[in-house]
């Protein structure tokens, strides 16, 4: 196991975005965090990376609390929807990453060719498309050297062909060790790239496990229902 | 284990970028130059008539000072810049990355969030300083008509734009971090800028500790270090405020602190300063670095004044009248400079003294010392020291000291619109269309 989360909550103001949410993250997995708009999926990662204050809950690796300000020894959070330095270029993106946040300079060719940036490289970030912007901030995810690294919508803006291609590149650095968390709400592109699972619905995890397990856990409350894919699992228990 | 001192050179490199990138900023380069260039062309004309005049009679001297006559209003363009530009392009630095979301990629490598705004702060300074080059453009000009430069003054006006620049980027960082959105974060500012217009006026007005308070808004800094007055307690104070306000920032910058902790420690931060301010208001130390000793008595009254201690004023003057201005300018702030003890009890019922003029003793100044007491009306520096010499026994100087006769130039501003109104903006523009496509 790399780190666990315990008791995490998270409320603004009336809604309760967050209820108590526990769960573990292992080592080398590709842990899918799955669940319908608006069930918390954003709001537990900028928890979990710090960049938003939680009302109650810890987050244990290696049997010590991590507090907020030491979880970029742990993981790192790459957002979706932002435009991080917009006037600068790709490549200087890239060179910053190596160079401010510590990253792995010898990644940067290869994720550069898995993520087919060479012809944007001298491209300003805010000029690209969303597609374009997205596997650009995947690149920076990638090059960063936590052990985690959480990954708020990863395919979304990236037609079929790039979503594959993109799905294997980050197939290829969990199998290096990279331990990936995704959160995706196309629960097709969940299930071909995901090893475990986390449901989360309404603020509350609904379940966690293999989609065998979820599918066990489904059919314990529902002994009627037939449970062969994740899909079928998500719409159960969500 | 990082190296913060290579992420923090990234983060300059980063901060630099974004400042080029930025249109408020090259939009202040811009304006800078004709603004300047106005001031300055003015400035010329007007020294030149007067010095035409032959203004270099005793006593019409400190208005031959280049330093009154022409950098005072020249660079009186940065402070227009500061408090109407700058505040824009700071805001655009520090509030862009929370709204682009670099902010919580950022957050992520570690480093304190006092280093990100330290980056910011030090690239924003960096800039302003380029913003200012078109005043030293002028010094060139003035120096070409044979005009004369007295480095400790000029230094001393420049400190005084760095200082107020260092204030406006604290306060734009402040409420850059503390508000959502850039644009109410340029209300905020203005609104505090507005606020401390409203101390002078209140100060003029009411006297006392609001007059106390406006010492230190960046009005009154600008225009005491415009007159080559360098005071230490002003220096320190204005220090606190950027500290406070690039404190406040890195405060309300952590997005992952609870809301009501970051509140706290801005309480916590106030209460720190506040108390830092007012034990520097107890500060004593002053340099006048004017050619002209305009903020001093001539050395050998200095010299006499300086045997005397425990001298009370009781002035019975209106906040608003023009004669408790005058004493206050011509004499008391020069006084204060060489007797820490000096005390002054303003004794007035109204603020503006209309209806006092007819009150027995209104317009009177009485010095008290060592059980002995003088009055006199009269408010120049002049009758001033000669009510003191009166009342303290201490015979006045001989007239010995070498009076400043000024610098008179009747010259043209030649060259100068080219260079202000021409050259400085073509150069901007280019360099702007440049760097932009060059990303650099």
């Amino acid at each position: 196991m790399l780190f666990e989360i315990s008791g995490l909550s998270k409320r603004f103001g009336e809604l309760a975005a967050l209820t108590d949410v526990s769960f573990e993250v292992r080592a080398g997995e590709v842990l899918g965090l799955i669940g319908p708009n608006g069930a918390g999926k954003t709001t537990l990662f900028e928890c979990l990376a710090g960049v938003l204050p939680s009302d109650s809950g810890v987050v244990r690796a290696g049997g010590r609390e991590v507090p907020g300000g030491e979880r970029s020894q742990l993981l790192f959070y790459m957002p979706d929807t932002i435009t991080p330095w917009g006037s600068q270029s790709v490549r200087w993106a890239l060179d910053y990453t190596v160079g401010f946040f510590g990253g792995k300079a010898e990644l940067r060719s290869g994720v550069v060719a898995e993520l087919d940036l060479e012809r944007l490289l001298d491209r300003p970030i805010g000029a690209l498309s969303k597609g374009q912007r997205k596997r650009a901030l995947l690149a920076v995810g990638l090059l960063t050297s936590p052990p985690a690294l959480l990954i708020d919508e990863p395919f979304d803006g990236l037609d079929l062909r790039q979503t594959r291609d993109v799905a294997a590149a980050l197939r290829r650095h969990a199998s290096r060790g990279r331990t990936l968390f995704l959160s995706i709400h196309q629960i097709a592109d969940a299930a071909r790239m995901c090893d475990r699972f986390v449901l989360l619905s309404n603020g509350r995890i609904r379940g966690e496990g293999t989609v065998q397990e979820l599918a066990a856990h489904a059919a314990s409350r529902n002994p009627a229902g037939a449970f062969t894919n994740l899909e079928e699992v998500f719409l159960a228990l969500t | 284990m990082r190296s913060h001192s290579r992420a923090f050179l990234w983060l300059l490199d980063k901060e630099r970028r974004e400042l080029v990138a930025s249109r408020s900023w090259w939009v202040l380069l811009l304006a800078l130059g004709p603004l300047v260039g106005i001031s300055f062309i003015s400035a010329v004309r007007t020294y030149a008539e007067v010095s035409g005049l032959g203004g270099t009679a005793g006593g019409v001297g400190e208005a031959m000072a280049p330093l009154i006559g022409v950098w005072a209003p020249t660079f009186s363009a940065c402070e227009l810049a500061a408090v109407f530009l700058l505040p824009f392009v700071a805001i655009r630095l520090v509030g862009g990355d929370r709204q682009s979301g670099a902010l919580k990629l950022e957050l992520q490598q570690g480093m304190p969030a006092a280093g990100l705004v330290a980056a910011k702060a030090i690239v924003l300074l960096i800039g302003w300083l380029i913003a200012m080059l078109p005043p030293f453009l002028a010094m060139a000009l003035w120096k070409s008509y044979g005009g004369t430069l007295y480095p400790p003054e000029l230094a001393s006006v420049i400190a005084g734009h760095v200082i107020n620049a260092g204030l406006t980027i604290a306060l734009g960082a402040a409420m850059a971090a503390v508000a959502e959105h850039p644009s109410t974060a340029a209300i905020l500012t203005l609104g505090v800028t507005v606020g401390t217009w409203i101390l002078n006026f209140f100060a003029a007005i009411q006297g006392g500790w609001w007059e106390r308070a406006a010492e230190y808004t960046p009005t009154a800094v600008v225009s005491e270090f415009q007159h080559g007055l360098v005071r230490l307690d002003v220096v320190l104070i204005a220090g606190l405020l950027v500290v406070a306000g690039l404190g406040y920032s890195a405060i309300w910058m952590r997005l992952g602190v609870a809301t009501r902790r970051r509140a706290l420690e801005s309480v916590g931060l106030a209460a720190a300063i506040a108390v830092a301010i007012l034990a520097c208001t107890f500060v004593r130390g002053s340099w006048d670095l004017s050619e002209a000793r305009a903020n001093s008595f001539p050395e050998g009254d200095e010299r006499a004044l300086s045997r005397i201690h425990g001298l009370r004023m009781e002035v019975h003057l209106a906040p608003e009248d023009p004669r408790r201005v005058e004493l206050e300018n011509r004499a008391l702030a020069k006084l204060r400079r060489l007797m820490p003890d000096l005390r002054v009890d303003y004794k007035s019922a109204t603020s503006i003294g209309i209806f006092e003029q007819a009150n027995a003793g209104y317009g009177e100044i009485w010095y008290f010392l060592n059980g002995k007491k003088e009055m006199s009306r009269t408010t120049t520096a002049e009758g001033v020291l000669e009510a003191i010499y009166a009342v303290s026994g201490v015979s006045p100087p001989k007239d010995e000291d070498v009076e400043f006769r000024g610098h008179p130039l009747s010259a043209q501003p030649r060259g100068a619109a080219l260079v202000f109104f021409g050259i400085w903006p073509g150069l901007v523009l280019l360099a702007a269309f440049v760097t932009r496509r060059g990303r650099l």
